[in-house]
């Protein structure tokens, strides 16, 4: 559009403000450019990119200008839909916080009455309950801990998932160790732990160390049947990426159920063999996907497993 | 029910949470002075001498207060405030126990000033050693400004 008068129509939308600034630009013989409402003759509304370029006399003041206008109506449209969305989004996130909250809340409470109760018993009436009474009381302690333990793993799965992932240099060889002289306190240890030189990672510090303490623990756990058990921790690099593996010599696992390792509550041995709750490599996905690497497992039954995963270097 | 002596003050909605912890504390003979309340209104009547407290001594303080959060009526965000907000009362040190591991609660409550806070662990055993410890810290090795 070319002109002395404009032919722009304001739609109602912009405020007083806003246009005065527009025309006190374009006065001053300066170009401005902003996203405008505009009204058809036909009364529908539509948006436009403008970008309005005054011509200049000689004394300096605007005599006409032109104005170059793209319909961006469809990238409004658009953009109020994907804000709308944001908008919901985040409030089903504030829904599922109070939600865990209350989980964590209001289910421990009970849990611990009933560990605490049936200690009680145990504590003040053992003696007169006899073995099969206080093998009872044993089961109904075991299954509360073992329920507090699932609230615990399961809100801390769901945490991850909000959890925003601050990248950094870490030295894993520190970080391994430290895990190792953590694990190795916990009862029955007896495990052989080799830490092979590793290379560092750019990654979440917390959320690998949630990582590695989840594997090593498991290749700790899974190993802790056989005569010697043994753990060997190392890294490779290739192409752009680095490659952990932690690898043990314990109960390992048929590769035909591989699929389902890494699934929420899914587990490939009963609490009998080994205790657990089937959150712990799902966790560990969670962890390495939202760093862009990749997580898998090799393995035969009874013969080890090594399990390794990937970061983009 | 006047005592001279307050050891604990235990703030716990929860029955059951309040049997166990005082039966722990028992367990290491600090319970002999303690009392317990049911709710955070309660506490601060209690605390500041008013309501069905109005008249008692506030001068006789415990050595400890061992506050649950989710109370009914007033929370123990709310009796941590006002206690911390007082100077009469905020030397008292206060411990935090609650089921909640929840981060927005444990900034807040150092915010407030809390002097520790303690997740109820499920596990029995280990409630009783957290109590104790604490229980025991607070009472005998903590030096409380004269």
């Amino acid at each position: 559009m070319v002109g002395q008068n404009t032919s722009m129509v304001n739609s109602g939308y912009h405020s007083k403000e806003f246009m005065a600034e527009m025309w006190d630009t374009i006065k001053a013989g300066k170009i401005w450019k902003g996203e405008f409402r505009n009204k058809r003759k036909d009364g529908t509304l539509y948006w436009v990119n403008t970008t309005i370029i005054p011509f200049i006399d000689e004394e300096g003041k605007p005599y006409q200008f032109m104005g170059i206008k793209t319909d961006i109506t469809e990238n409004k449209e658009h953009e109020f839909e994907l804000s709308e969305r944001a908008k919901e989004i985040e409030s089903i996130n504030k829904e599922l916080e109070s939600f865990s909250y209350s989980i964590s809340h209001d289910l421990r409470a009970p849990l611990r009455a009933v560990d605490g109760y049936a200690l009680m018993l145990e504590e003040d009436f053992g003696p007169t309950l006899g073995t099969e009474g206080n093998r009872l009381i044993g089961v109904i302690r075991h299954n509360a801990q073992h329920m507090g333990q699932l609230i615990d793993d399961l809100l801390n799965f769901s945490r991850l998932g909000r959890k925003e992932v601050k990248k950094a240099r870490v030295n894993m060889q520190e970080l391994t160790e430290s895990i190792l002289r953590e694990i190795q306190v916990g009862k029955d240890f007896k495990a052989e732990v080799e830490i092979k030189p590793l290379d560092t990672a750019m990654a979440d510090q917390s959320l690998l160390y949630n990582v590695m303490s989840n594997l090593m623990s498991n290749a700790v756990k899974y190993s802790s049947k056989v005569e010697r058990p043994k753990v060997i921790i190392s890294s490779e690099k290739k192409d752009n990426e680095v490659i952990f593996s932690v690898k043990d010599n314990g109960a390992g696992f048929d590769m035909e159920y591989a699929n389902k390792l890494f699934g929420v509550f899914q587990r490939l041995h009963t609490s009998d063999e080994f205790e657990g709750t089937g959150v712990g490599l799902a966790t560990v996905q969670r962890i390495i996907h939202k760093h862009g690497g990749h997580v898998w497992a090799e393995s035969k039954i009874d013969q080890g497993a090594t399990f390794y995963f990937s970061l983009p270097n | 029910m006047e005592n001279n002596v307050i050891e604990i003050l235990l703030v716990e909605d929860n029955m059951h949470d309040a049997e166990m912890t005082i039966r722990a504390l028992k367990k290491q003979n600090i319970a002999n002075n303690l009392i317990h309340l049911k709710d955070g209104a309660m506490a601060l009547d209690f605390l500041f001498g008013t309501g069905e407290y109005s008249g008692r001594n506030t001068q006789i303080k415990p050595k400890v207060i061992l506050l649950d959060l989710k109370m009914p009526k007033v929370n123990g965000l709310e009796v941590l405030e006002k206690i911390k907000a007082n100077e009469d009362t905020k030397k008292i040190p206060v411990v935090v126990l609650t089921s909640s591991k929840e981060h927005p609660d444990i900034e807040k409550c150092y915010e407030l000033g809390v002097n520790s806070y303690i997740v109820k662990p499920v596990e029995f055993t280990n409630f009783i050693k957290a109590v104790s410890d604490l229980g025991l810290y607070w009472l005998l090795l903590n030096q409380p400004p004269q």
